[in-house]
């Protein structure tokens, strides 16, 4: 189920570059015990809803978080890293996610 | 608008792993049929609420299954729009009739979650949500956890507050024998169980479910039945909004729900005060709460309050909220939801409902919502 597909990512290539290195705030989160397929070796993981410049929202994963980042107002940047686990085939998915600055 | 429910049935709901999909279909229609006092003979179309069946069990083309499974060669059609696909059903159906296509309409919600495991379930039912909460890893616990966290935030709600929906659902589902769990919780055991998304633990998530419910409407009919009270749906509204959370502009209630709620009671020239009786989204704590401000039933930030003093409880409210133990303690096999709902009003219209029945009910609603507030489907019925 739910395949990686090369294509899709190669489309997504133009929102990633626009994405990457913003700043904004947390405005909600939640730290996810019970994954989806393909993210278990991650969890339990934070997500975060973040709000950047000019309005713009984005959810994505926190990394390189502590206890004191999971909150409402903390500041974020977009980084680029691994998303889920290699498909069969070996495709690995990068995308968005966000760390505390 | 005036649509008449001419018969209504519901299997149990819950781990039925030794039943089939086509055999919950086929037991729901059977008792429907036979409340309504009519044949298949009699069934113009069929409309089915899914959304699991293609990707859990790769099966699609349901329309014509079930017309097959029932031996209903009529036109047939599968809707589907997440855990709203069951009132999204009734709602297309509904307008086929209002349209004059057909006259006797069948309408079934039918779901089976328990074949697969949690994994598989949860990413499935992310087929609802953005492709931008999936690459985040995001489950459905989590999106209704980020509302939470806000709702929390904005007012002052606790976890304990939040639990209350929980133990007032199960104890209504005590009170019927077709839900999936029929015993009480107290607010400690809801606070103790496990974290699925923080702030929400696992007593306050609706189960996963198996389950089908069907119904059979019709337009206005000559004969009426003596015996008991007819029940009409005197309102269908339907509104949408973003797929995923990044597009809302306030986490604390749903403008899906809103819309088709203004909707839904101009339709049915009735405010939120009449209603007497209302099955709402309850898939998880917050989202009753959510939906009790969304539909008018109290102030935005006072819907938990109301509910831990027992004004939504059978027994002790004016405006009682899921007698049925709602989506939390009857189960939740999402595409029999929204079906579900409007039988169970239904036959706490006519006066059927028994121990849990909501004495001198005269207006019913149903709430039923898709995604993380994607879609959202209101009915409104009234007796006669």
């Amino acid at each position: 189920m739910n395949r990686i597909s090369p294509v899709k990512i190669w489309r997504h290539q133009k929102e990633t570059a626009f994405f990457l290195r913003k700043e904004g705030k947390i405005i909600s989160w939640t730290l996810v015990r019970t994954p989806p397929e393909g993210f278990e070796r991650e969890a339990p993981y934070p997500v975060v809803l973040v709000e950047l410049e000019k309005g713009k929202r984005r959810m994505g994963q926190l990394v390189d978080w502590q206890d004191k980042d999971l909150r409402v107002g903390r500041k974020v940047k977009a980084v680029y890293r691994r998303i889920k686990q290699p498909d069969p085939e070996g495709i690995i998915p990068y995308g968005i996610k966000f760390k505390p600055i | 608008m005036k649509i008449e429910v001419l018969g209504v049935g519901t299997t149990k709901f819950g781990e039925l792993w030794e039943v089939s999909p086509r055999t919950l279909v086929k037991e729901a229609v059977s008792e429907a049929l036979s409340d309504a006092n009519l044949k298949l003979a009699n069934i113009e179309a069929l409309y089915v609420g899914n959304m699991l069946s293609g990707i859990l069990g790769g099966q699609e083309n349901l329309g014509a299954l079930f017309a097959e499974e029932l031996g209903l060669f009529v036109p047939a059609f599968k809707i589907e729009g997440a855990c709203a696909s069951g009132g999204l059903a009734v709602h297309n159906a509904i307008n086929s009739i209002l349209a004059g296509v057909y006259k006797t309409v069948l309408v079934v919600g039918v779901e089976k979650m328990t074949d697969y495991n949690p994994g598989e379930v949860v990413s499935a039912l992310m087929g609802a949500g953005h492709d931008e909460e999936r690459l985040a890893g995001m489950t459905f616990p989590g999106l209704y956890a980020m509302l939470a966290r806000s709702y929390m935030e904005k007012y002052g709600t606790t976890e304990r507050d939040l639990a209350v929906v929980a133990v007032k659902n199960h104890h209504h589902a005590t009170l019927n024998s077709k839900a999936q769990f029929q015993f009480e919780v107290s607010v400690d055991q809801v606070l103790k169980s496990p974290l699925v998304a923080d702030p929400l633990r696992l007593l306050d998530c609706s189960p996963i479910s198996d389950g089908a419910s069907a119904m059979i409407l019709g337009s206005e009919r000559q004969e009426r039945s003596k015996t008991r009270k007819t029940v009409w749906i005197t309102a269908s509204s339907v509104a949408t909004d973003s797929l995923g959370l990044v597009g809302r502009k306030d986490l604390t209630s749903l403008a899906s729900a809103v819309e088709a709620a203004r909707k839904a009671y101009k339709m049915a020239g009735v405010n939120p005060q009449d209603i007497d009786v209302a099955e709402v989204h309850d898939c998880f704590s917050i989202a009753e709460v959510i939906a009790c401000e969304d539909l008018g039933f109290f102030p935005k930030g006072e819907a938990a309050g109301a509910i831990a003093k027992g004004k939504t409880t059978l027994g002790q409210g004016r405006l009682i909220i899921n007698p049925s133990g709602g989506l939390k303690a009857c189960g939740h096999p999402v595409g029999a939801t929204g079906v579900k709902q409007i039988v169970e009003i239904t036959t706490q219209l006519r006066g059927e409902e028994g121990l849990r029945q909501v004495k001198g009910a005269k207006i019913g609603l149903t709430h039923n919502v898709g995604g993380s507030g994607a879609v959202a489907v209101i009915h409104v019925l009234k007796n006669e």
